[in-house]
């Protein structure tokens, strides 16, 4: 047996050949349930298609054309982000202050902390179940609990009027999403030394001093990253909202995601529902390529 | 029967070439250590010998076969990794055990041969424990005993010791070398550390920047070092290296004129730039006519490591007994034993230029 | 240094915002157990004067509560085990393995895990009635891996970068095959994030809804997400505690796995990317 001299060994081919043969099947489901309803997307979006016969015409970019020049992308886009904005603000601030008390010494900690962490995993649908009981405007215990506070005279329309539906949308977005940044910010506190602490006590800082000197600069990574992935979710977040207001009032609280669906599945508009969702998509890559970019820098 | 030989490899990831032309030819029976500073290539050789990494291109071959393309668990070799590498989730027993097993030893051989190894490394009380129940030392011993437990015809050993404290490190060194001397087998021993390097093996090979810069005895390494890298990185404190030119039967350093012997180099020594070594043990300390001055003394208790200041700033260091009474600022006259001077090609990995004969062996202390 | 007012007044702090946020949670349970009548009385009791368990009964006996919970059941289970299975292989051979476009892959996987299932939701459909499959459990089954599997695969990938290579190593010098490495030594090793990967994906697919909107739109096949919403629609009486009870019986598992697992969905969280 002669040795391979230049070329690959035979054994490291052989390995290559198994990672290959492993990673197959994955790639044949990724292929057919993502890569290509993906391409088909881009491809369904030239076309005009009814929905019911599923029927359709070639109409080349009349559908983009509509897109740019109607309104609906327009507004639906800027609900999106005013919903991102403002929930991921609340899930942000709340996050952090939660996760700064739950990383105190404090009774029942990890009872508190399940119960903080229970909103995250429960299903949209319960969540929303449930909130549009306690927003329930003649029995809801929202309203009444307000207003027993004295913090509302006369009970509030929620979700049926602007603007509150969208602060509805967002309170609740903000409730059932905010636990994510809370298990993650506590994590990283959890690998803060104590030493760095000790040191700015020694230096003289008080409570406020140490929070923006010290677990700050600590968590600036673990921040960024999580506003990425949240913004990311949220802005194609659709069982919440779809099953919140349904978009409404009329549109005013139908994001991007809403639009495409009432589009394909109520207009029965399929082809500009793709366009739709490509539109969205380009929009998305912003956050998706910074995301990646991150991720990619840190492994 | 169980000779290692590399035949110039080159081990390339991607665009870094992280090995090149490395000839090594490890005899049986042999304990070899590969010697190295960080990235200089040292447990990517034992990686591949191991065969965990493929080379690029040349020949590797165990007994007398080319393995390039079998299988590590084929090549009758056995491995102890610096991270000790024992399965987590099996006991001790199971641990030795394992190898026996993928080579199908029948189970009441392997009992005995795992109680054989336990014994050899006092590990019979141990073994229904869980690593990670055991302390740095005992796993230490625990992937020694999976390694040895089925007698391979080659130990390779990546930084095994390096995870130890200084106190064990040096038990477990004099541990690894009267287990060598029971076993024969050959060994390949891949470390940072000189002092290990130059206390276990029989022969050293010194590897700096991909390349093999020479392989030969602890005493060779020391006393002959093939190279600046050489001779800097072999010795603590490392060996003085001045630069200057050769002017005649001097050499110039420091506007001062040290003599040296034409016939102890080799003939053509040009003009230009070289650089004079010396080991600090062979610098003395007010026996010469090279002014200076001492910066800084360091006692160790059995002996003192001076600092001494050229006039033209150059600093070099002197080895002397730890009684004599030196102080910081002083100002001396320093000497150089004229057997023991080196003369090295200014680049990095200049060559020593020496002419290679026993007489620059000098014994230790002979000033 | 602590001193014990200050730590009674944290805890407080503490504890009022945690129930604050435990309270729709709370406000569900007693909303399942309330009388009809107690339901609609203006203003609400905070605590109902009487307990009852007659919702759970109807939900049981009649509705289709059961046949949506079995649903849920098969597709989560279903689609669990298929994408751990797949992402276990794919994990070991983009994290061991060593080929051409290994790293594009594993960008690509990353892409696909923060993709808009809107985006895909019209083709699939398209696929899913072109090949026969619409309105059935495997459509939907097929239609979880899509965010599914990117999310194991990158969780698994996490985890499998957490075991040390020299054990591998160790196995293959000790006279292992790759697969015989993979088997005696990677899996062992990988279990708990196997399991926090599982735990993971069944809550997803436990939960989705999109999907089972679009796709399957019969009782029989209706997971327990659309299942329970066309209940609220169906009756032009919304009956909440029927609803209340219902929510309280959807999160069971989520309940169960809580009680027991709830380490596992904590490591799950640092592997999935929010490292900082």
């Amino acid at each position: 047996m002669s040795a391979t001299a230049t070329n690959t060994p035979r054994l490291e081919r052989a390995y290559a050949r198994l990672g290959v043969l492993l990673i197959a099947p994955t790639i044949l489901v990724f292929s057919l349930v993502i890569v290509y309803p993906l391409l088909a997307a881009i491809y369904l979006s030239v076309f005009s298609i009814y929905t019911p016969t599923l029927q359709g015409n070639f109409v080349g970019a009349d559908n983009y054309v509509k897109l740019l020049t109607g309104h609906e992308f327009w507004n639906s886009l800027g609900v999106t982000l005013v919903w991102t904005f403002g929930t991921l603000t609340l899930q942000i601030v709340f996050g952090v202050g939660m996760a700064l008390l739950l990383h105190q010494n404090i009774w029942f900690r990890s009872l508190a902390r399940s119960l903080v962490l229970f909103p995250y995993f429960l299903s949209t649908v319960v969540a929303v179940l449930v909130w549009r009981w306690l927003f329930n405007d003649l029995y809801g215990a929202m309203n009444h609990g307000l207003m027993q506070l004295g913090i509302l005279d006369m009970p509030l329309d929620w979700l049926g009027s602007m603007p509150n539906a969208m602060i509805g949308v967002i309170l609740v977005g903000a409730w059932k999403y905010f636990p994510f940044v809370v298990i993650a910010v506590l994590a990283r506190l959890q690998t803060i030394p104590e030493h760095l602490y000790e040191a700015a006590r020694i230096d003289g800082a008080g409570p406020v001093a140490r929070f923006w000197d010290v677990t700050m600069p600590q968590l600036r990574n673990v921040l960024t990253v999580i506003i990425l992935l949240r913004a990311i979710w949220d802005f194609k977040e659709f069982d919440l909202i779809y099953l919140l207001t349904g978009g409404g009032p009329v549109t005013s609280t139908q994001t991007l995601s809403l639009l495409v669906y009432q589009e394909a599945f109520g207009l029965n508009r399929m082809g500009q529902a793709a366009a739709y969702s490509v539109g969205m998509m380009l929009v998305m890559l912003v956050f998706m390529v910074l995301y990646i970019r991150r991720t990619g820098k840190e492994s | 029967m169980a000779d290692v030989t590399l035949r110039n490899v080159r081990k390339q990831f991607g665009t870094f070439v992280a090995l090149e032309k490395l000839d090594i030819d490890i005899r049986s029976g042999e304990f070899v250590a590969l010697l190295g500073p960080s990235g200089c290539g040292k447990s990517t050789t034992l990686r591949m010998l191991a065969g965990l990494e493929f080379p690029t291109s040349g020949e590797i071959s165990i007994g007398g076969r080319v393995v390039n393309d079998v299988a590590p668990g084929k090549r009758d070799i056995a491995m102890v990794f610096q991270s000790y590498a024992l399965y987590p989730h099996m006991t001790v027993g199971e641990n030795i055990e394992y190898p026996l097993k993928k080579r199908g030893v029948k189970a009441t051989e392997r009992k005995a041969a795992v109680l054989r190894a336990a014994e050899m490394l006092q590990l019979e009380p141990l073994l229904d424990r869980k690593p990670k129940q055991l302390s740095g030392g005992q796993q230490q011993r625990v992937a020694l005993g999976r390694a040895l437990v089925r007698d391979p015809q080659v130990f390779l050993l990546d930084e095994p010791l390096s995870n130890l404290d200084a106190k064990l490190r040096s038990y477990m060194r004099a541990e690894l070398i009267e287990l060598h001397r029971r076993l024969g087998k050959t060994m390949v021993y891949v470390t940072h550390d000189q002092l290990e390097a130059m206390t276990m093996a029989s022969r050293i090979a010194v590897m700096f920047d991909g390349r093999l810069q020479q392989f030969d005895t602890p005493a060779a390494v020391y006393n002959r070092p093939a190279n600046r890298f050489v001779a800097s990185f072999i010795g603590t404190p490392s060996m003085n290296q001045l630069e200057g030119a050769v002017d005649g039967s001097t050499f110039r350093v420091a506007g001062h004129a040290i003599p040296i012997d034409r016939s102890r180099f080799v003939h053509a020594l040009g003009s230009g730039t070289f650089v004079l070594g010396v080991r600090p043990e062979f610098v003395t300390i007010g026996g010469g006519d090279l002014p200076a001055r001492i910066r800084l003394v360091e006692n160790t208790g059995h002996e003192q490591i001076v600092t001494l200041e050229l006039t033209d700033g150059t600093r070099l260091l002197a080895r002397t007994d730890a009684a004599r009474r030196l102080d910081v600022g002083q100002s001396v006259q320093i000497g150089f034993h004229p057997d023991a001077l080196h003369l090295f090609a200014p680049e990095e990995t200049g060559r020593r230029l020496n002419k290679d004969d026993a007489a620059s062996v000098i014994p230790m202390r002979s000033r | 240094m602590q001193s014990p007012l200050r730590t009674l007044i944290l805890n407080l702090v503490t504890w009022t915002l945690v129930l604050l946020i435990a309270f729709p949670l709370l406000w569900m349970i007693i909303t399942s157990v309330k009388p009809q009548t107690e339901l609609f009385r203006i203003p609400p009791t905070w605590f109902p004067e009487t307990i009852t368990f007659e919702h759970y009964w109807r939900l049981l006996s009649e509705t289709p509560f059961l046949t949506y919970f079995r649903n849920s059941v098969v597709l989560a289970s279903t689609t669990t085990l298929f994408v751990v299975c797949l992402g276990t292989l794919g994990a070991y051979s983009l994290v061991r393995f060593r080929y051409r476009g290994r790293e594009t892959l594993a960008m690509l996987v990353l892409f696909t895990y923060l993709l808009p299932s809107v985006v895909l939701i019209i083709p699939l459909y398209l696929m899913m009635v072109a090949i026969g499959l619409s309105n059935t459990l495997v459509s939907l089954i097929l239609a979880h891996t899509t965010f599914a599997l990117p999310y194991a695969l990158w969780l698994l990938r996490s985890f499998m970068e957490g075991i040390p290579e020299d054990l591998e190593s160790a196995a293959l010098v000790d006279g292992a095959s790759r697969m015989g490495a993979f088997r005696d030594i990677i899996l062992p090793q990988l279990l708990p994030g196997i399991i926090s990967t599982a735990l993971f994906t069944f809550i997803l697919s436990w939960n989705e809804y999109l999907y089972a909107l679009v796709l399957v739109n019969s009782d029989s096949v209706a997971p327990l997400t659309t299942g329970v919403m066309s209940m609220l629609i169906s009756t032009f009486n919304i009956e909440w505690s029927l609803l209340m009870a219902a929510s309280v019986m959807m999160s069971l598992p989520l309940i169960i796995v809580f009680a027991f697992l709830q380490s596992y969905l904590t490591s799950g969280f640092g592997a999935g990317g929010v490292k900082g």
